[in-house]
Parts: structure tokens; C-alpha cells; sequence
């Protein structure tokens, strides 16, 4: 029964720890999730993969940060209440600004970004609208180098935010031999309460978008130009604003997600803090089947789950492997993804 | 057709970012690339100094992912030539210290030794990390120039360095083993290694600390892995809970030692300790790691608080020279320290009234015997370009770095 040990002996499934396992995998994809949301609304409208998506998520995460900064809890205050022996905590305020002014920023970067780079290329043939967006990427990364700090200095991220509780629920305690050797390891779940506020607020999020797409005006102009773009626009669908809107929706879940990854998880800012998520959430996107939201949730749900499995079987030098491996499969057996439709192309 | 340019552009990036993933992996590997070196002084000799002033050349990453310690290096290297001219440089003639900018990236530190090369340096001071200095070995071994590493711990280094690299630093070979007695010595037996495999640095200094500690008598319990820009830990620190462990070993550097030193805690290891190697030296570890990374342990090339002269001097120097700031990491010191050697043993040349040129500086900075650095004694002669030189070991606490224990490596490498 010492499934434990040792580990380094090729696969030892390890019961004990996988419902905290699952947790885990849950609370990373959902992230993945939101932000391959991005990916797929905006290719869903205009056939366009969206390769600046990363970097629009690394900007909202300087976004929040910048905005705490702002709110007094700047790294130079902190380190002036602590020396003078005062108590800082942010209140629920707080982030709740955080996350809509980065959603707000992103919103309008997202705009930008279509309006100038996208926007000109638009009746250009496909794969020169995607070699822009390869470009706009770039030059964020680039820019970011230039104007952003690398590893600025978390504020309300971490320290001073209220939710820094952690709730464990043992199932059975653990089991300690001589040496402090493991018998039976405890089975428990331990969560924050950041990442539960995450988890409901990821949830709250789509259920917004969800009444967004289908139960508005827009959401209807959206589906109509993401059937037929063309026929939209025939059909007096104002088809610029239809994906301006787009845009900037995708982007704000992006900026959403930063901001609670930055706070909740601890995560330092770079210029290239965009770049692994991004590069997963749109494999996240193409596994759902890109085009369709409730795909890309899937998706990003399956994308946490099975890096985390990875991890669990003592695996973690391939965690980030196994997202391409899938992404390659999913290619080669059903290209059209998860929940995608394989409906056969005219060409 | 719209679906085939989907699954081009997607394989297109799969197969990219493995490769990419993979490619990190060692860039030791990779030999020099030929015919890229700029020209100098003709047929291979190295170049000569001639002109008014003496160049002297320093690749530091100014920007990127390790501005932090490439900023102090920089500043450190500046000081060095400014009191050295102050002090009336090499027979009246000055030095000129010419800086490129890495951006923390072992392609662009290349590139930037080049344009040193092409510039006329007759000697290169730099990386603050292996993976850059790799890179800046191939170009310095063409071109006949010595390099001189600041804070590059990767034993390779030196190897095969024709009598040109040196450092001014420790080893992993060291670091590692300090860090494993340490551990022991402080009654840990179950330790848990984390590491991040897309750093040379990382999966070098994990290797030589696991060895150590196996051979002390402790247990392994745990080896992990993760990878820069990586933020959720949760996973691996799972699995590392269940194994009961009573201290985790994180190789990597600041950037992701923080979060990942919160996330142990809130995973509820509230008393395991936590150490790590040089690469935790900023001072973001603590605003990153927050009261999580409060009372780990590192090992470092010095502590500001030590009473050595030429430590107090070397800050009351920096302070006055940097507008009353002192140096945020050891890259401070190490980068003055690297300068530092280089203008004595261009002084040294001088006064043997040798030609100053390449060759002959790179077998005066090899003939170096006790030089009082900050970090530290260094003797180069009869070394292969590593100094035996003691580590530290650093205690984390709110406001600071705090000396905890010195080993020599006498003690640390006997078996």
C-alpha cells in the first residue's frame, strides 16, 4: 500500500493525493478557459487567430497592478505601514476595481489593437492577417521590455489582500512512521479562498458572456456575422462594430484573468507573462473546437486536468509537453475539435 | 482550406514551442558557429590597445529577465573603472569601459561580444548567468580575447578555455554540496528538490545538491520540475506534500521562488524549510515571496554585512557613486570585483613593462594570487580559470540578507 514511495520509480498512481489533484487541475484550466474564450470568439467572427490574445492578458495584468498602485498600496507604502507597524489589508473594494479597471484597459487595447493592425488587413488573404497578428505580438513583447518593469513588486497582489485564507478538508489523517517516513499519506483538499473567489468569478463571468451572446442585440449581430460575415453585413449588421465588440470582450476576459492570476496566485509580472498561457489557451481553444464557446471552456477545463494528471503521475518535467501532444492529436483524429463541428469545407 | 491553414498555423506552433521548450535545455551543446567574429587586430593575436585609452568591454543583462542583477553588475563594473582612473589608470592612461546589453538572453549576449570584439575591447567582463556566458565563450575563444564571468556558476565554463575564461565566482559544484551540508547539518533528511528544467542553471545546481545529500546520508523524498513564467505550482507541490518532507531545495531564481514559496505555504508545509542557490539573490525574493519566504536559506557569494575592509569600502564607495543606493544584489559586488581584477592585472602589465594586449592580459589575469575582492580572496594561478573560494549561506528575513554560516570548500568537498 506504500504508493508513494518511491517516487522516482516510474509511475506510482498516487490515490491519495488525486482529489486535490482534480482542485488543482480545475483552478489552473479555468484560467486557461477564460482566456481561450478570447481566442475563440474573435476567430469564431473573423476566421482570425488572434496571436496579440497573450500579450492583451500580460497588459491586464500590469493593468491591476498599476491600478493598486494607484490606490495607495504602491511597494513604498507597504514598506512604510510595515515599518511604522501598521496593518495593511485591501478591502473587497479594492479588487473588485482592480478587476473592472483591467477588464476596461483590456477592452480598449483589444479595440486598438483590431482597429489599427486587423482592421487594414481585413479583405487581405488570410495568412497575411495572421503574420500581423504574429507581428502585433511582438511588438508588445517588445514594447512591454521598453516601457514595462520586469518583476515589479507585487502589492495589494499579495500581501494586503483579504482573502489569504486557506480551507482544508481532511478526509483521513496521515499516517507518519519512524523518520518521518509516510505509511499512509493524509487525503485532504486544501484550497484558498483567492482561488475559490477565482473559481466563482470565472463561472460568473461566462455566465455573463453566455447572456451576452445570446440574449442581446449584439450576441445576435455576433452569431449572425461568425454564420456568414458576409451575408451579416448584407442583412444591415454593422459588421465593424460587431467585432470591435468582439474584441473587447475577449479582451476584458483576458484582463480578468491576469488580474486574478497576479492577485490570487502570486504570479511576478514580465514583458513575456503572456506567452506560455496564451500559447496554452490557444490549444485550449483548437482542442474545444475553435469558433464555439462552450468549446473553449471544455477545452480549457481539459487543458488544466490533463497537465495536472501529467504532474500527478510523477510527470512534471512533461507537463508542458503533453499540451502540444494534444494539440497535435486532436488535429490528426478530429480536426474540428471536441465540440466543434466537422462539417466538410467547400474551397 | 480554411480549416488546412488552422492545422498549419497551429502545427507550425506545437512543433515551434517544443523545440523551444526543448532547445533550452543546454546550450553547451552547441559549438561556436565560425566566421562571426568581427575582425581586430589582424591574424588571430587578439587585439592591442592603442589609441588614447585602454577598452575594456562588459556584457550585462540590462534588460530582461535578469535586469535586477545586470543593473548592479553594470554598476559595480563603472565604479571599479572610475576609481581606477581616479587613481590615475594605467600610467596615465585611462580606461574606457565599453557596456552591451544582453537582454538577458544568451543569442543577444553573443551578438553583444561581438560588437565588443568589433570595438576594439582587449578583454570581456561578464555574464551575470551561464546560459549568456556559454554563448559569449565561443565568440571570446575566436577572436584570442579573455573573458572574465561575473556571476556564471555553471562548472562547464571554464572547461576547455585555452587559458582565456575565468571567474570571479563559486561554482555549482560548490553550491550545491554547501547547500546539501547545510541541509544536513541543520538535521534535515527529507528534502524535496524543485527545479526548473528550462534553466542550465537550474537542472545543474539540483543535480550537484541531490548528489551531496544522498552521500551525507539524507533522503531525496521529492524531485519536481517546473518551468520559468510557469504560475501555479499546485500540481507538483501536491505530490511533494505527500512524500512529508522536512525541507524543499528550489534551484531556480527569484521570479518564480516567491510565488512558489507562498503557494508551500498555503498548501499548509507551514515548517518546511526552504533553501536555494545564488539564483534567489534579489531583493524581489522578499516583496515576491512575502513572510512564505521569510527564513529560507540561500547560498551567496557575500553579505553586505560582513566587517572584511574591503566589504565596508566597496559600499561606502557604491553609496556615494550611486546617489546613496546600495547594490539591491551580490551582482553588485561580483561585477566590481570581476573589473576590479581586470584593471590589476592591466596594472600588474604595466609595470613589468609588458605590451598590453590580449594575450599578454589574459596570462597576467590567470597569474592573479590573493587578490582582496570583495567576495572574497582570489587566486587564479594554478586553476584552470575557478577560484576555490568560500560560499556563504544567507538567512532570509523581512528586511534583508543575514549572515548565517561561511564554508570554505575544503570542508564542503572532503568526503
Amino acid at each position: 500500500m506504500n504508493s508513494v514511495l518511491p517516487l522516482m520509480a516510474g509511475i506510482q498512481l498516487d490515490w491519495f493525493s488525486l482529489p486535490q489533484q482534480l482542485v488543482n487541475g480545475l483552478v489552473v484550466g479555468s484560467i486557461y478557459a477564460l482566456i481561450a474564450l478570447g481566442y475563440t470568439m474573435v476567430y469564431g467572427v473573423l476566421r482570425l487567430i488572434n496571436f496579440a490574445h497573450g500579450e492583451v492578458f500580460m497588459l491586464g495584468g500590469y493593468t491591476a497592478l498599476l491600478t493598486s498602485y494607484a490606490m495607495g498600496y504602491s511597494p513604498d507604502a507597504i514598506r512604510q505601514a510595515f515599518a511604522e507597524g501598521r496593518e495593511v489589508t485591501s478591502s473587497p473594494l479594492n479588487l473588485v476595481i482592480m478587476l473592472l479597471v483591467a477588464m476596461a484597459v483590456c477592452a480598449i487595447i483589444g479595440a486598438i489593437i483590431e482597429y489599427f493592425a486587423y482592421r487594414p488587413m481585413r479583405n487581405q488573404s488570410r495568412i497575411a492577417a495572421l503574420i500581423t497578428a504574429i507581428g502585433v505580438s511582438l511588438f508588445l513583447q517588445y514594447a512591454g521590455q521598453l516601457f514595462l518593469p520586469s518583476n515589479p513588486p507585487p502589492s495589494v497582489a499579495q500581501d494586503v489582500n483579504p482573502y489569504q485564507a486557506v480551507y482544508t478538508k481532511v478526509f483521513s489523517e496521515a499516517v507518519i512512521g519512524e523518520g518521518g517516513t509516510v505509511i499512509r499519506p493524509a487525503v485532504e483538499v486544501t484550497i484558498t479562498q483567492g482561488r475559490v473567489i477565482m473559481l466563482i468569478t470565472v463561472v460568473v463571468l461566462m455566465a455573463v458572456l453566455t447572456y451576452l451572446v445570446m440574449y442581446t442585440k449584439t450576441g445576435r449581430a455576433m452569431r449572425a456575422a461568425s454564420h456568414d460575415f458576409d451575408s451579416a453585413s448584407l442583412m444591415g449588421v454593422n459588421v465593424n462594430r460587431v467585432v470591435t465588440a468582439t474584441f473587447m470582450l475577449g479582451s476584458a476576459l483576458a484582463g480578468a484573468g491576469a488580474m486574478m492570476l497576479t492577485t490570487f496566485e502570486g504570479t511576478t509580472l514580465q514583458p513575456f507573462f503572456g506567452v506560455l498561457p496564451g500559447v496554452k489557451a490557444f490549444v485550449a481553444a483548437v482542442l474545444g473546437g475553435i469558433g464555439n464557446i462552450p468549446g473553449a471552456v471544455l477545452g480549457g477545463l481539459v487543458m488544466g486536468l490533463a497537465e495536472t494528471l501529467v504532474t500527478w503521475l510523477g510527470y512534471s518535467e512533461y507537463k508542458d509537453a503533453v499540451a502540444f501532444v494534444i494539440l497535435i492529436l486532436v488535429l490528426l483524429v478530429k480536426p474540428g475539435g471536441l465540440l466543434g463541428s466537422n462539417k466538410v469545407e467547400k474551397v | 482550406m480554411k480549416n488546412g491553414l488552422l492545422q498549419i498555423a497551429a502545427c507550425a506552433l506545437a512543433v515551434g514551442s517544443l523545440s523551444f521548450f526543448a532547445g533550452c535545455k543546454d546550450p553547451s551543446a552547441k559549438g561556436g558557429e565560425g566566421g562571426t567574429t568581427a575582425g581586430t587586430s589582424g591574424s588571430g593575436s587578439g587585439a592591442s590597445a592603442s589609441g588614447d585609452t585602454i577598452k575594456i568591454g562588459l556584457v550585462a543583462s540590462l534588460n530582461g529577465e535578469q535586469r535586477p542583477w545586470g543593473v548592479d553588475c553594470e554598476a559595480g563594473a563603472q565604479l571599479a573603472v572610475k576609481l581606477f582612473n581616479e587613481a590615475g589608470g594605467v600610467d596615465g592612461k585611462m580606461v574606457e569601459l565599453k557596456v552591451e546589453d544582453s537582454n538577458s538572453k544568451p543569442e543577444e549576449g553573443k551578438s553583444a561580444t561581438e560588437k565588443l570584439v568589433g570595438d576594439g575591447v582587449i578583454v570581456v567582463i561578464g555574464e551575470v548567468a551561464s546560459g549568456i556566458t556559454q554563448q559569449m565563450k565561443t565568440v571570446a575563444l575566436e577572436a584570442k580575447i579573455p573573458l572574465v564571468a561575473v556571476g556564471a556558476t555553471n562548472p562547464d565554463i571554464t572547461k576547455d578555455g585555452q587559458g582565456l575564461i575565468s571567474r570571479v565566482c563559486y561554482t555549482d559544484d560548490l553550491q550545491g554540496p554547501v547547500m546539501a551540508k547545510f541541509a544536513f547539518d541543520k538535521g534535515l533528511r527529507r528534502v524535496a528538490v524543485m527545479t526548473d528544467k528550462k534553466l542550465p542553471y537550474s537542472t545543474g545546481l539540483s543535480k550537484t545538491f541531490v548528489a551531496r545529500f544522498k552521500e551525507l546520508g539524507g533522503q531525496i523524498v521529492a524531485e519536481e520540475s517546473y518551468q520559468a513564467g510557469e504560475s501555479n505550482f499546485g500540481g507538483q507541490l501536491t505530490r511533494v506534500k505527500a512524500t512529508n518532507p522536512d525541507g524543499i531545495f528550489m534551484s531556480g531564481y527569484f521570479n518564480e521562488v516567491g510565488p512558489m514559496a507562498r503557494q508551500i505555504r498555503q498548501a499548509g508545509m507551514n515548517d518546511v524549510v526552504l533553501m536555494g542557490g545564488d539564483g534567489w539573490d534579489s531583493a524581489e525574493l522578499i516583496s515576491n515571496g512575502g513572510d512564505a519566504i521569510v527564513g529560507g536559506f540561500f547560498c551567496n557569494h557575500y553579505n553586505d554585512q560582513e566587517d572584511r575592509p574591503e566589504v565596508q569600502k566597496f559600499l561606502t564607495d557604491f553609496k556615494a557613486n550611486n546617489n546613496g543606493n546600495l547594490p539591491g544584489t551580490t551582482m553588485g559586488a561580483l561585477g566590481y570585483d570581476a573589473t576590479a581584477l581586470v584593471l590589476d592585472a592591466l596594472k600588474r602589465l604595466a609595470a613589468a613593462d609588458k605590451e598590453i594586449n590580449s594575450a599578454n592580459l589574459a596570462a597576467e589575469i590567470m597569474a592573479t594570487e590573493g587578490f582582496k575582492a570583495v567576495s572574497g580572496d582570489i587566486t587564479l594561478k594554478g586553476t584552470n580559470g575557478d577560484p576555490a573560494k568560500r560560499a556563504l549561506v544567507v538567512e532570509v528575513r523581512k528586511d534583508g540578507f543575514v549572515f548565517n554560516k561561511a564554508y570554505e570548500p575544503s570542508e564542503v568537498l572532503a568526503k
